[in-house]
């Protein structure tokens, strides 16, 4: 071994070119893997030291439309410090009538919040008649500590500008700023009427010898129909914490496919490497040099360029999310908990080694086998095929490799399915390859010289084909999957509202109100029209008599079976449904209730027609038999419920109106002033603040990956450089003997320049299919979203790729072009 | 493809032999198979009391320390190694301890003492033929080839060349084998062989 040491240590002196390409791109694909996964961990750190913060306690009880009852209150209070919060929307606005905005509304006890800190700036907490509110608002009603603003009935005086929050991560999807207030205030808005959409949370501090889970679950048990649902802290970050690891997944996919381009860039790295020393190792074996020698001594070598990149590449991976968090503290969720993960870069480093190992093996066993006799002859050297040992190797690495990206992922389908995918595609462009070489050799000699140049140099004897042909088209289909999904979610963020969604989204309207509404949007917009449903909230508490909170485990999916959800009665069937199975009430109907569910939320339940559910409505626990289940069309955004009811028995309960408006969208102004001037206590939702909402967080995840992807484009260039370079450096002893032939440069370059071309015009064919397909399903299957990829941007990648592959393969040559014959011919 | 016919020869130690003949005559391929570099397709290639067509490509490896001595054309000098790290490449594959002492008294004796630390880049044609000369005979080999050795330099420093090799042929008393279409430089050996399309065509001794 010692001896393996010295020789490749003496033979780096050349400085190891060629393999700095390997370095770079191993650099790249670890640091990508790396840091990715340690940005997830951090975050995902932060948000289980901070999960209790974002409960606001040990446990949450929540119920809808109502308050606790004394026994309620007392049962909590016997367990350990309850906080009261409420919590609702509202339309808030100036004094002066103008700037109604929807606001979220929290109105917090002395006792809130029961953990973590609660920080003004400026101001102080406030009470009676007074609000703090968040800086958003303030920003965009111009107002300041000392103003007023007007909420539901009440006029109320500004104290304090939310600096911190401490509970407000946990509490989900926000759709207008915060506005904090007291009880007695939110009394004094007169927004809380029976039927209103609001929510009552109970947080308790318990102490440490309770059971969150088992005190939520007693307290259910306890009040079997009080519609109470229970939160853990370890809930209360599940949402979020699922979004981030499945974002992380999925970047962590994109750091894969950087890894695996990388490999391609160690194998044709190595090859070219190995390809070059293939004298020196036969001198060495004339020399004595055993084979496995030479073997060590470039695996010596090998390991450690590779291990320098890999190393370097974990340093910066390390490195993310400190650098993510100074960049880009306020755009994220929570900020990453700062520390060394040691889990993520084992795995970016593991799988990095065995990439290397994978791709350098067949370069390796051929110079291992690179015979003393080369050293008398200048023949092309036979290729061998690969021995049994150095395939069942390839195979174990491989294997190795699947096993550690799979087992590691979060999501191991989606893990699976894509190294199974980028495999089958490696495998399928070096066979297209192959195709290649075999089909150009055959097709009819052209009679242009350039032609024929270009075309022997594909398909000669030693010709690079297939490794250009893996690199290129492995590097082109990621480049036009990744500006397929990145012009697929800009096009989702910039293109608001689909024309027929209605403008605004109407809440808390109470029964006896609409006549007054309806006129009111009329005045202020002839020709408006307004849909409106009765709504209400209500849990399934029961499937076919089973009661829910019996189940061991909810199916996957199961959303409608999570807490409460907004539900209806109609006569008839909604816009925009469709019966799928069983059949619609009569108009008329007034019999045992009947409810019909959406058909894809049945089909995850496993429910029929004639099938039973129980709903609790405001403690009162329903039982309906399913009549019929139905499509929904989600697209249009109008109001749409997972549950209808029949009207009947239902129609008893408080329940206020939900409405939507259809009017033009130069009318959304006097909407919503004239609304808020006659009913102030009803809340009106702007279509395009939803909207925006999600698109900021589309941007932000598109920001994301774009990240993720220039690591792994840029890792993709790289490759291209070094497979065209050293495909370029095979060709440079015809550059040479053209030259002494005669061949003016521009006749050498444009036959290169032809090469490249018909190369790379082929895989740029392939990469619009292989990388179409790819983004496609990334847009519609991982992100749910419309494919909407914009053709001239995937186009101008794909030519700026061609460009470069030209440009790199053209001028690579150049050196040797420039070089003077005789000069040259000596150094071939 | 059959490159050899019916070759059938004896060479004594100490000797010293040229294969003479055109371009494709076989001479090389013949050294190739002597050298322990090929293997031969039909027959028994016996050096040094060890049968070479017996062994395979490691084992002729091992076979070739310290039994065979290669000198080529083009010199193929390791270029990232100095001059006494090219010489003693071979005896630290053989193991030998003071490999570098040994390596820098073979590069004295060529007449290199001077330039032992310098890059093969840094040497002219003849100084690398020399480094290769001290190279191959560095660990006594008992059998030393020269395939065309002088074909690179110009005819003085090929003629010192020549010189060298023959007195360091008689130094160490190794087996000289020259390979060479040079009817003038094979006329400096003991034995010559003529060679023509694979078949030995003349075998005589220089009176």
């Amino acid at each position: 071994m010692r001896e393996a040491w010295r020789l490749a240590l003496r033979d780096l002196r050349a400085g190891g070119r060629g393999l700095w390409l390997l370095a770079l791109c191993l650099f790249l694909g670890t640091a990508a893997l790396g840091g990715i996964g340690s940005l997830s961990a951090s975050i995902l750190g932060a948000l289980e030291a901070q999960s209790r913060a974002m409960l606001g306690g040990d446990l949450e009880m929540r119920v809808s439309q109502r308050r606790a009852t004394v026994e309620e209150n007392a049962a909590f209070a016997a367990a350990g410090t309850v906080s009261e919060i409420v919590r609702t929307r509202a339309m808030a606005e100036r004094i002066d009538g103008h700037g109604a905005t929807l606001v979220s509304l929290k109105a917090v006890d002395d006792y809130w919040p029961l953990v973590g800190r609660f920080r003004m700036q400026p101001g102080g907490r406030p009470h009676g008649l007074q609000v703090a509110i968040a800086p958003a608002l303030a920003e965009r009603l111009g107002l300041q500590i000392g103003d007023h603003i007007r909420l539901g009935l009440a006029r109320l005086r500004i104290v304090g500008i939310i600096a911190s929050d401490p509970d407000s991560l946990g509490e989900g999807f926000n759709l207008g700023p915060t506005v904090l207030i007291d009880p007695a205030g939110l009394d004094a808005t007169g927004l809380i009427q029976p039927g209103s959409l609001y929510e009552s949370r109970y947080r308790l501090s318990l102490p440490s010898t309770t059971s969150a889970t088992r005190l939520g679950k007693q307290f259910i048990d306890l009040f079997p129909s009080a519609g109470w649902t229970a939160r853990t802290p370890v809930e209360a970050a599940g949402s979020l914490r699922q979004a981030i690891s499945q974002l992380g997944q999925f970047l962590l996919l994109v750091g894969l496919a950087a890894l695996a381009i990388a490999g391609i860039g160690v194998g044709s790295g190595v090859s070219a490497y190995l390809a070059r020393k293939t004298r020196i190792i036969a001198t060495l074996k004339v020399l004595g040099a055993r084979s496995d020698l030479i073997a060590k001594m470039f695996l010596i070598q090998l390991g450690l360029l590779a291990g320098g990149g890999i190393a370097a590449g974990l340093l910066v991976g390390a490195c993310v999310p400190l650098i993510v968090a100074k960049l880009a503290g306020n755009a994220l969720p929570v900020a990453p908990q700062l520390g060394v993960y040691p889990l993520p870069l084992a795995v970016a480093a593991a799988l990095g080694v065995l990439v290397t190992l994978l791709f350098a093996l067949p370069a390796l066993a051929r110079a291992r086998s690179v015979p003393a006799a080369t050293l008398l002859r200048d023949a092309i050297m036979p290729l061998r095929r690969p021995t049994f040992a150095v395939l069942a190797s390839m195979a174990l690495l491989l294997g190795l490799l699947v096993a550690l990206a799979v087992l590691t992922a979060s999501d191991r389908p989606i893990a699976l399915g894509f190294v199974g995918a980028t495999i089958a595609l490696v495998a399928g462009l070096w066979l297209l390859g192959g195709l290649l070489r075999l089909g150009l050799g055959r097709i009819p000699r052209p009679r242009g010289t350039l032609v024929r140049l270009a075309l022997a140099n594909l398909h000669r004897p030693g010709a690079q084909t297939d490794r250009l042909v893996v690199a290129l088209g492995l590097g082109f289909s990621l480049f036009v999957a990744l500006a397929a999904i990145d012009t697929s979610l800009s096009s989702e963020i910039h293109a608001g509202a689909p024309a027929k969604a209605p403008r605004f989204f109407v809440i808390d309207l109470q029964p006896q109100d609409e006549a007054r509404f309806r006129a009111t949007v009329q005045g202020a917009a002839a020709g408006a029209r307004v849909e409106t449903v009765p709504s209400l909230r209500g849990a399934i508490v029961a499937l076919n008599g089973r009661r829910v909170a019996d189940m061991r485990a909810l199916p996957e999916g199961a959303w409608i079976l999570r807490g409460d959800r907004t539900i209806t009665w109609s006569p008839t069937v909604p816009p925009r449904n469709r019966v799928t199975e069983g059949r619609w009430w009569p108009s008329n109907y007034r019999g045992l209730p009947l409810v019909s569910i959406e058909d894809r939320a049945a089909r995850l339940l496993g429910l029929h027609v004639g099938d039973t559910i129980t709903v609790a409505v405001l403690g009162v626990e329903v039982p309906a038999r399913i009549a019929a289940l139905r499509s929904v069309d989600w697209g249009g955004l109008g109001l749409n419920f997972a549950l209808v009811f029949s009207p009947g028995y239902i129609e008893e309960a408080p329940h206020s109106l939900l409405a939507s408006v259809y009017a033009p969208a130069v009318r959304d102004g006097p909407i919503a002033q004239a609304v808020g001037k006659t009913l102030p206590s009803v809340t009106m939702v702007r279509t395009g603040d939803v909207i925006g909402k999600i698109g900021d967080m589309l941007a932000q995840i598109a920001l994301a990956i774009r990240a993720a992807a220039a690591v792994t484009i840029a890792s993709g260039i790289v490759v291209l450089v070094g497979a065209v370079t050293a495909s370029g450096q095979a060709r440079r002893y015809d550059v040479m003997i053209l030259k002494l032939l005669g061949a003016s440069r521009r006749q050498v370059l444009l036959g290169q320049a032809l090469e490249h071309l018909l190369l790379s015009a082929i895989l740029a064919g392939v990469a619009l299919v292989v990388g179409g397909i790819a983004g496609w399903y990334v847009v519609t299957q991982v992100f749910a979203l419309r494919w909407a990829p914009d053709t001239s941007t995937i186009a101008g990648i794909l030519a700026l790729s061609i460009m470069i592959t030209l440009a790199v393969g053209t001028f690579s040559s150049l050196p040797a072009l420039r070089a003077r014959p005789a000069q040259g011919l000596h150094e071939l | 493809m059959e490159i050899l016919h019916e070759i059938d020869l004896a060479v004594t130690a100490a000797d010293s032999v040229a294969l003479l003949g055109p371009s494709g005559s076989g001479k090389s391929s013949l050294m190739a198979l002597l050298a322990g570099l090929e293997q031969p397709t039909a027959g028994n290639v016996i050096v040094d009391g060890l049968d070479f067509s017996r062994l395979d490509e490691n084992g002729l490896a091992v076979a070739r320390r310290g039994r065979i001595g290669i000198v080529l054309q083009a010199f193929h000098l390791l270029p990232t190694m100095t001059a006494l790290e090219n010489v003693a490449v071979p005896l630290e594959l053989a193991g030998v301890r003071d490999a570098f002492i040994r390596a820098e008294a073979e590069l004295a004796a060529v007449g290199l003492a001077h330039r032992l630390h310098h890059y093969p880049a840094q040497l002219s044609g003849g100084e690398q033929q020399r480094v290769a000369i001290a190279r191959a005979l560095a660990p006594r080999p008992a059998l030393l080839f020269a395939d065309e050795p002088t074909g690179n330099l110009d005819a003085a420093t090929g003629a010192a060349i020549m010189d060298l090799l023959f007195a360091r042929h008689r130094e160490t008393g190794a087996t000289l084998f020259i390979i060479t279409h040079d009817a003038r430089l094979a006329e400096r050996c003991a034995r010559i062989i003529e060679l023509r399309d694979g078949r030995i065509v003349a075998d005589r001794r220089r009176r």
